[in-house]
């Protein structure tokens, strides 16, 4: 056989698309219909190995259910308790929502972009989070924690449908305590709720930083991040200041099934988290 | 004097009469030819064996929407333009398996599909096609991630290319500088001659195929005919498409009245994203057996118009055709530039063809370049 | 100029009638056919629409749930107002729902008359404010979702 032809025989190099099994080490509830659920590999090389940075997201596999991309929720300086914060929504997180400590998920990742910790150093960081979207802000505040003199004032605006909808809360004083200023608020209280009630967006004018020093960082709903942009660039924040992390239907996550496209940016590569100035010609446009 | 095998970037000449010892070689090298053939009134790709299976005197009539074959008296085995197949399905198969989980209580048994097509030789590839395959190349290959069967079913493909000597009146592979000759990426590239090929050997793979073939060298006489097949070529593409201001003309453009006007006439059918060979979205299918110990997950075409693509939880992103349609043409022709540094069209206008509305993607660009009237 | 067409609107009412005449001097009457989008939400917010006949539906797009009309503006109702408050960004689409004629008058002008001209400047806030009050009332109620049952 001449040696112009490719060999017929040759092992195929490894799919993207294969699971690594992880084990349910255990599972908090954190609101109405959500709980996080951490994980941890079962192969322990995959475990050491595995490392992720604040925004990423790994794709959690149910065997003949199928596939949901949940942001990792945990802290990034242990790797080898994965937290993901999931709300039942769909059938996939429904079924992963019947499973028990002890079961098994198929796991791979992670995959997409970071939030902008290192552009963030030396800055006042202004996270500004709705419902289920601190979830993936939430590595950021525990990075910032293990290294809280790394950065300026570092400001959290959260907000929730109601009092109950709220996640983490169990969290807050600890946060506040160690440097990280937490204004909760609820579109709708009730007669127990002593705090805010508000849309997140009008958390800003409860803050005053130095536009030029902070970079504003958030996650939500698209209709409310497009109001913390409106607020933000009115205090004369950067466009390339403000970092949104934005969510499309994912049925790979590693650039394949063109699903997740949002212009030309794919949310699963260029994405989770996007500059504003980068988004700003198709952010916030109808049906796009 | 004949050496047995013609060097790399030769170009000889080959008999019609042994064309049949081109399919034999490669054969016997263990290659499947997959090539074009006449079918339910259509040129399809499939499995071949024999040269007369190819489309010997057809001839192709192509417009809007429109797609017609006629048998003429002729030796020409290539005197027509491209079809609704293309090559992706061989490499980007339509369904394919991805892997099996076996699950006893705590304990997965995961099983990739590793199974290969094997070594499989493209007959006749258009140029266009050409580039359409390294596109997809670009996709599936040499970006951040790597898909194992598309790149080991790829490095099995022997490309026999033919240089167009009869496009359709829907191409336009000049404006998008892909056609109507082949460059690159081809192991043979054949210009047809009313009783011979003049063949450019592109690889040694090439080179070894052509072993006792009769082959000879090309004279300059045969060269200025192959030239001039695809001058000719050249002349009966009228389709012209401005590209200089993509990708920002259609960026600049995204509510233009135009994406209304499209929307009433398509029907979003996705017929376009099926014959286009650049086109890759997919999506995935899971299933298991009764007990729900033995789970498998399958990979199949998908299509940014099926009204399922955008939809999320709570709603769907591009919920009118409008989005949709608008969504297609400007990943199409403006983001995969971004994306990829390069056109996602190859212009060999597959997607006017087989519109059954025959939307024509080139006039609706023109139309949306035009300023809108206040 | 074309002749002052007079309404029983809040907006228009209110305003003194030498204020009046500044503010409709370069006023332009426009006209809609039923789906014309008039505005997109994040357009800059150019001019203060007064309707003469006709419906507009302000629609804000909520992905992935889509379009929520929030509001309706009828025969001498005002909308778009942010084209008379910083930063003139509109906040939600107008679609005119119905054929629609209404008169727009240049926001950047008025501002600037209003500027100019401080009595009459305070005269549009005053009056402007009242508009703005009263549709934030209406929205508080329509948040409370009064007619909920349980």
């Amino acid at each position: 056989m001449s040696v112009a032809f490719t060999p017929m025989e040759t092992r195929l190099p490894l799919d993207p698309m294969l699971p690594q099994p992880a084990v349910i080490q255990a599972i908090q509830p954190e609101a109405a219909g959500i709980s996080t659920f951490t994980l941890k590999f079962s192969d322990p090389a995959e475990a050491a190995a595995y490392r992720f940075q604040p925004g990423q997201f790994n794709m959690l596999y149910l065997p003949g259910f199928g596939e949901v991309a949940i942001s990792l929720s945990s802290d990034p300086n242990e790797p080898g308790r994965l937290g993901h914060t999931i709300r039942y929504a769909g059938s996939v997180t429904r079924a992963i929502g019947r499973l028990k400590v002890g079961d098994v998920i198929g796991v791979r990742g992670p995959y997409g972009s970071a939030w902008p910790m290192e552009a963030g150093l030396g800055k006042n960081l202004v996270l500004v989070a709705g419902g289920i979207g601190l979830a993936p802000l939430r590595p950021v505040i525990l990075a910032v924690l293990r290294e809280r003199q790394a950065f300026q004032r570092v400001v959290l605006l959260y907000g929730a449908r109601t009092p109950a909808d709220l996640l983490y809360t169990a969290e807050f004083a600890s946060w506040q305590e160690h440097g990280i200023e937490v204004h909760p608020t609820v579109d709708i209280g009730n007669e127990s709720w002593r705090g805010l009630v508000g849309v997140v967006p009008q958390l800003f004018y409860r803050i005053r930083v130095d536009a030029k020093q902070t970079l504003v960082l958030t996650c939500g709903p698209e209709i409310m991040m497009r109001f913390v942009i409106y607020e933000a660039l009115a205090r004369r924040i950067a466009k390339d200041s403000i970092f949104v992390s934005m969510e499309r239907n994912m049925k790979c996550a590693v650039g394949f099934c063109g699903h997740c496209q949002f212009g030309p940016s794919f949310i699963c590569k260029q994405g989770p988290v996007l500059k504003f100035s980068a988004l700003e010609p198709f952010f916030g446009r109808e049906d796009f | 004097m004949a050496e047995s095998l013609p060097r790399v970037s030769a170009r000889v000449l080959l008999p019609k009469a042994s064309f049949q010892r081109v399919f034999d070689n490669l054969q016997a090298a263990g290659f499947t030819l997959l090539g074009p053939t006449v079918r339910d009134s259509a040129i399809v790709l499939e499995e071949i064996t024999r040269v007369e299976e190819l489309p010997l005197g057809w001839c192709d009539e192509q417009a809007p929407g429109k797609y017609r074959l006629e048998k003429k008296r002729g030796s020409r085995y290539f005197d027509y333009g491209v079809s609704s197949h293309s090559w992706k399905q061989f490499l980007f198969p339509p369904r394919r398996k991805l892997f099996s989980i076996e699950k006893h209580a705590s304990q997965w048994t995961i099983k990739p599909n590793e199974n290969g097509p094997g070594r499989r030789a493209f007959i006749g590839v258009r140029p266009c096609d050409l580039n359409a395959i390294s596109i997809q190349d670009h996709v599936f290959v040499t970006g951040e991630f790597r898909d194992p069967h598309y790149s080991h079913a790829r490095e099995q493909i022997f490309v026999l290319a033919v240089n167009c000597s009869r496009p359709s009146s829907n191409c336009f592979c000049t404006s998008m500088k892909t056609g109507p000759r082949a460059t690159s990426g081809f192991d043979l590239a054949l210009t047809e001659l009313p009783e011979h090929f003049v063949v450019e050997i592109g690889s040694e793979a090439g080179s070894e195929i052509m072993r006792d073939t009769g082959w000879q060298l090309a004279t300059a006489f045969d060269l200025g005919r192959a030239a001039q097949v695809t001058e000719q070529a050249e002349e009966r593409i009228d389709r012209e498409v401005r590209t200089d201001d993509l990708p920002q003309v259609l960026y600049d453009n995204l509510e233009h009245p135009r994406w209304d006007e499209v929307a009433t006439r398509c029907l979003s059918c996705t017929n376009c994203t099926l014959v286009c060979p650049t086109c890759f979205c997919s999506t995935v299918e899971d299933s298991c057996d009764l007990r729900a110990t033995v789970s498998e997950r399958t990979r199949v075409w998908d299509s940014c118009f099926t009204l399922d693509f955008s939809r999320v939880h709570g709603g769907n992103n591009r919920p009118s055709i409008r989005a949709r349609y608008r969504q297609w043409l400007t990943h199409k022709l403006a983001s995969w530039i971004d994306q990829f540094g390069f056109s996602g069209c190859v212009g060999c206008g597959r997607c006017i063809t087989w519109c059954p509305v025959g939307i024509d993607l080139t006039e609706e660009l023109q139309a949306i370049r035009t300023k809108a009237t206040p | 100029m074309a002749e002052q067409p007079i309404y029983d609107g809040r907006f228009v009412a209110e305003l003194s009638p030498r204020a009046q005449e500044k503010v409709f001097a370069e006023a332009e009457m426009i006209q809609d056919n039923a789906g014309t989008i008039i505005f997109r939400a994040g357009d800059h917010s150019q001019y203060p629409f007064i309707i003469k006949s006709g419906q507009v539906v302000l629609e804000i797009s909520v992905p992935p749930k889509g379009r929520r009309s929030i509001l309706t503006a009828g025969p001498g109702e005002l909308f778009s107002w942010s084209a008379l408050v910083e930063p003139r960004v509109e906040n939600a689409s107008a679609r005119a729902s119905v054929d629609t004629e209404a008169l727009r008058v240049d926001g950047e002008t008025l501002m600037k008359l209003c500027e100019e001209d401080s009595s009459l400047g305070f005269e549009v806030r005053r009056t402007l404010a009242k508009v703005i009050s009263s549709r934030l009332i209406a929205t508080r109620l329509q948040f409370l979702d009064v007619f909920q049952v349980g």
